[in-house]
């Protein structure tokens, strides 16, 4: 889009949202899937969501409802609001192939964030992104809106998002998806809330922003997604340091979902919340999912989180993608030697032995990554192939590993890395007391 | 065997000013309570793990115990002998060399311009334990060693910034261990570590427990990690202790209802089993601010267990058995905590 | 475990090689500030005229020594013209330079250690000391310059009298250099107290306390190191502040006829009638040189900020 915008264009964009929206609300209502309450639409569903969540609440004799992969309902069908123009309505949700993002750093240096991952995300799907810093988690994230720093660029790869590829929009184009299709929940996004505007001002302005809506509308509809997440819709008119870091956490959330977006990326979500306020944050993500039909891309270093919350997990190591798969299978039957020491490296409060592996070495540089495999200087199952070629992804039992263990056309058993180094309490059987 | 460090009843209250508003009506200035009355030991050679949410407490009883801040109430006793009144002098300075303390962010804890050697000496030039600049020189080495910088005098003349997250908080550490103290206070020491890192740090204070025979109070909100470090647990809830025992009781039979939420809550890296719901008690709410405490047990307002009684009386800690105790009517004479019975809504 | 440990001699190398590596990276740092040379290149010829006048333009005229016709345009003979007296601009100028430098100099120390510590004080302690220093600054920076050069000129020297010398400088220009230091330092003592709060948060200030450092020991080898930066960067603008104030107040006239400054020569032009007799080259070179020194000192400023304060932090 170059030139003067014909204001007849704009009149007509906003005309095309606000069907748009009124489809939505209606074909979300007219939903036979029994589990949906609708809350986008009058004060009138958001009684119905209480009163749902009550019967659940009264079923489920006094324990809050869980959260974890197995409840949530499958094949619910595609999602009820109308696709953009150019959807493939037969495509996955999103698809992204081979994506590599760079940084140029002074001196001429490159760093390779983001060197070649793939992955599909599914309709009312929850994908974990997990990784430790510097894995290229965030940097994944960002790429697919392209909301990434002056000195990074995508070099390489396809981001589909209903069969569209987003790295051929221009900027422009690109705006009809951020935050209307996709739309991400920032790290520390405690502090991303404008200190000098109210919350409920900052709630409304993605709708007046995006969706052309006024001020009246958006206003009321920000009450109704602030309700919708657990603010009382009167904590609209606080400031953000009025509210508790939980109460901004739904802030940000309910921000994300001003323009009822079919992705929502969380970036560490909870990482700063006490342990109570996320398994609440959590598990209203959760019931945002089922209510809304919302897909949940959730990035966070904590494997925890990703194991109660999340349907599949991508492992990431330096830039590129360690192991992939379906929860339950990764994270019980561990292919990739760094998932293997990963998820002993995290406490397990509800096993019997208390203790906790290390990873020996350090994560690469990522403007020199190591030849190969980038994980076998730290590997100790580390063969000389490793050293020198980079390993393929292989799928096996419906896993997918790049590690030269698990070859392609290989049987894809587990090959279990033999404990590291341990640390923990260990009680002495003789005296009791603890070494 | 006498306990190590023992508190007796310790509060800290801040005065909050109150403001003109509050000047003109008349209301009494507010109260931050942010300890409310503690009673906590710590043996030799022992790992005690204080567990709480952000507003607990943890942190501020942590710094009565470093006497970085003055108890309102309360008594401080080292092997025994009353410590609360010191504040200066040479008996502070004995204090000081007995109990150290790591801080959580290894990125702050050092000063940018200090090398790390002036880092790790400075406890030693500062209380002028050591007079000797060779002798110093060599326990300045030796700390650096043990803390896993090797070779050290390579680390020694490094500045902050050239370090890793890893290796600053190993400075740190050397510098705790500097003055051969017996109990060294870690405010989560690696909360801000890379994951793969903290092993490797916890390993390290493990260890020099071992070979020091140093006990440690370790401050974190991370139950799991608490879980697996600590000989015993005491879990904080707005400045007072709710539960406090052997880390396997307090973990695997909480006495507390706020205990049992907060183990329910607790993430782990196993996915719940396919087909069964995970029990989760995910509590209403955030924990009060601590200028506005609950009459009662401190804790009614969120519980999902509480009864009249609640309201009105706030409970001790009753003994339940083997060293294990908890604050709470429903754990008078020891009997184990019912199902709960009523939402705890979200 | 076999540790080497160090000799106090080696210790003594380590911190020396230290110290000399941090000045060298500084050194390539500011290198790259093409600002910051030009700046300094001009510092460096001023501070030549200033140590050495004679070595350039011979000896001070006076009015006696004067060879020159009264207010002759700048001629060969005379590259920047005469002043009334048939002195050469250009002798008196570059002879101010030093005497404007000097009182430069001298004023900056004196705001400059005063402001630092009763900054870093200030901001440390706290508390009462702190309200009363703070009034007590609040005093100083509100007073104007000039009132206060008024009154205290006469004053200082009433007691010091008009003929004595100090370094080949009369004592009636350290009058003026009390004046200035005086009236400037309470706007470096704000501004090294804000730092110094700034500092006395964080984390390793804690650690410090922990271990048992007194605060003269803080203050000392945490606060300052801290704060050093600041106070460089602050100096840098004091120092030119003072040159600009030293100009004014000779121009007003309480300067030292005798022994001329840029502001006297100013001064001087103005008395002698010359922007009305179109005498142009009596007030441009000693304008143009406090332009240019002060100019100079601004972008040393600009560019030691940027070695001091390097803005990448780098983290995990």
């Amino acid at each position: 889009m170059t030139g003067n915008i014909d204001p007849r264009r704009i009149t007509r964009a906003v005309e095309e949202s606000q069907a748009a929206e009124a489809d939505r609300s209606d074909a979300i209502r007219d939903a036979t899937a029994p589990e949906v309450t609708v809350p986008v639409g009058g004060a009138d569903t958001l009684a119905r969501v209480e009163a749902g969540f009550e019967a659940d609440a009264q079923a489920a004799a006094g324990i809050a409802p869980a959260v974890g992969g197995a409840t949530v309902p499958r094949g619910r069908g595609r999602r009820q609001w109308p696709l953009p123009k150019q959807a493939d309505p037969d495509a996955p949700l999103l698809v992204v192939e081979g994506l590599r993002t760079y940084f140029a750093m002074d001196g001429g240096a490159e760093v390779r964030a983001v060197d070649g991952v793939s992955f599909t995300l599914n309709d009312g799907e929850a994908l974990g992104i997990a990784g430790e810093s510097g894995c290229g988690k965030t940097t994944t994230a960002l790429s697919l809106l392209r909301l990434l720093p002056a000195n990074a660029r995508v070099v390489d790869g396809s981001v589909r998002l209903f069969g569209i590829d987003l790295r051929l929009k221009t900027e422009n184009q690109l705006r009809r998806y951020r935050w209307r299709e996709i739309s991400i929940i920032f790290q520390g996004a405690m502090n991303a809330l404008n200190p000098v505007r109210r919350v409920g001002d900052q709630v409304a302005e993605p709708l007046v922003e995006r969706l052309g809506q006024d001020a009246a509308e958006a206003r009321k509809r920000a009450g109704e997604l602030l309700e919708l997440v657990g603010i009382p819709k009167a904590r609209g008119r606080a400031y953000p340091h009025e509210l508790s870091g939980g109460m901004r956490q739904r802030a940000m959330i309910a921000m994300a979902l001003a323009c009822d977006p079919a992705i929502v990326i969380g970036d560490e979500p909870t990482t700063a919340l006490d342990v109570m306020v996320q398994a609440q944050i959590l598990e209203l993500l959760e019931r945002l999912r089922r209510e809304l039909g919302l897909s949940l891309i959730l990035i966070t270093h904590d494997l925890s989180v990703i194991a109660e919350t999340c349907d599949r997990v991508l492992i990431m190591y330096a830039g590129k993608v360690a192991e992939e798969g379906p929860v339950d299978t990764v994270f019980r039957r561990p292919r990739h030697p760094y998932t293997q020491l990963l998820l002993r490296a995290f406490p397990n409060i509800r096993a019997d032995v208390r203790t906790l592996g290390t990873i020996p070495g350090s994560p690469p540089d990522l403007r020199t990554p190591p030849e190969g495999c980038r994980f076998h200087p730290r590997c100790p199952l580390a063969m000389d192939v490793c050293r020198t070629e980079e390993p393929p992804e292989v799928t096996v039992h419906g896993v997918r590993v790049a590690c030269h263990l698990y070859p392609p056309g290989g049987e894809g058993t587990v090959v279990p890395v033999p404990i590291v180094e341990v640390v923990g309490a260990v009680a002495d059987p003789g005296t009791g007391s603890v070494a | 065997m006498t306990d190590l460090i023992r508190l007796e009843g310790i509060a800290v209250h801040f005065p909050v000013r109150g403001g003109l508003a509050d000047l003109v009506r008349r209301r009494p200035a507010a109260v931050v309570r942010a300890v409310d009355g503690i009673d906590l030991t710590v043996g030799p050679g022992e790992v005690v793990g204080l567990v709480g949410e952000s507003g607990s407490g943890k942190t501020t009883t942590g710094r009565v115990v470093v006497k970085l801040t003055r108890p309102t109430a309360g008594r401080l006793l080292l092997d025994g002998a009353d410590v609360t009144k010191v504040w200066g002098g040479d008996a502070l300075r004995a204090y000081r060399r007995r109990i150290q303390l790591i801080f959580q962010d290894p990125y702050e804890t050092l000063n940018p311009k200090q090398t790390v050697h002036d880092f790790v000496a400075e406890p030693m030039v500062v209380n002028r334990t050591v007079p000797s600049a060779v002798e110093r020189e060599r326990i300045v080495l030796e700390a650096i060693h043990s803390a896993g910088l090797r070779p050290a005098a390579d680390f020694a003349f490094r500045y902050p910034h050239e370090l890793s997250g890893g290796q600053r908080q190993r400075v740190v550490i050397a510098g705790a261990l500097v003055l051969d103290p017996d109990l060294v206070v870690a405010d989560e020491p690696v909360s801000m570590l890379d994951v793969s890192i903290r092993t490797e740090i916890l390993q390290l204070m493990l260890e020099l427990r071992r070979a020091r025979g140093l006990a440690y109070l370790f401050i974190t909100h991370d139950l799991s990690l608490a879980w697996v470090l600590a000989d015993r647990i005491a879990v904080m809830y707005l400045g007072r202790i709710v539960e406090v025992g052997p880390a396997p009781a307090v973990i695997g039979d909480p006495r507390n209802p706020y205990t049992r939420a907060l183990v329910s809550v607790s993430p782990s890296p196993e996915p719940p089993a396919p087909g069964v719901r995970a029990r989760r008690e995910i509590l209403a709410g955030e924990t009060p601010d601590a200028a506005h405490v609950p009459p009662g047990c401190r804790f009614h307002p969120r519980c999902p267990l509480a009864f009249d009684r609640c309201r009105t009386d706030e409970p001790p800690l009753f003994d339940v058995g083997a060293g294990h105790a908890s604050a709470c009517w429903l754990a008078e004479g020891g009997r184990p905590l019912p199902a709960a019975t009523r939402l705890a809504g979200s | 475990m076999s540790t080497a440990t160090l000799t106090p001699a080696q210790l003594r190398a380590e911190r020396w090689r230290l110290r000399v590596r941090g000045y060298r990276d500084g050194w390539s740092r500011y290198r790259r500030r093409p600002d910051g040379l030009i700046g300094l290149a001009i510092l460096v010829v001023f501070a030549a005229l200033a140590i050495a006048p004679s070595l350039f333009v011979g000896p001070l005229q006076t009015a006696t020594t004067a060879t020159g016709t009264s207010l002759q345009p700048p001629s060969l003979a005379y590259p920047m013209g005469t002043d009334e007296l048939g002195r050469s601009i250009l002798n008196l100028t570059v002879h101010g330079t030093r005497v404007s430098m000097i009182i430069g100099l001298l004023a900056t120390v004196i705001t400059v250690v005063i402001g630092a510590v009763l900054g870093i004080v200030s901001g440390y302690v706290g508390g009462r000391l702190d309200t009363v220093l703070m009034r007590i600054t609040d005093f100083f920076l509100v007073i104007p310059t000039f009132v206060l050069a008024l009154i205290l000129a006469p004053i200082v020297l009433e007691i010091v009298g008009t003929d004595a010398e100090l370094f080949g400088i009369r004592v009636t220009l350290l009058a003026i250099v009390i004046v200035i230091g005086v009236t400037s330092w309470a706007s470096t003592a704000r501004i090294i107290r804000s730092q110094a709060l700034t500092v006395k948060e964080r984390m390793f200030i804690d650690r410090a306390r922990v271990i048992g450092a007194s605060s003269a020991h803080i203050m000392r080898r945490h606060i300052l190191p801290n704060v050093v930066a600041l106070i460089v960067a602050n100096t840098v603008l004091v120092f030119a502040g003072a040159i600009l104030t030293e100009t004014t107040l000779a121009f007003i006239g309480l300067g030292d006829p005798f022994q001329p400054s840029w502001g006297q020569i100013l001064n001087s032009a103005q008395t002698a009638g010359a922007p009305g007799l179109g005498a142009w080259w009596y007030i441009v070179p000693p304008a143009a040189c406090i332009v240019l020194v002060v100019l100079a000192f601004t972008l040393v400023g600009s560019a030691l900020d940027d070695v001091l304060n390097p803005k990448l932090r780098g983290r995990r």
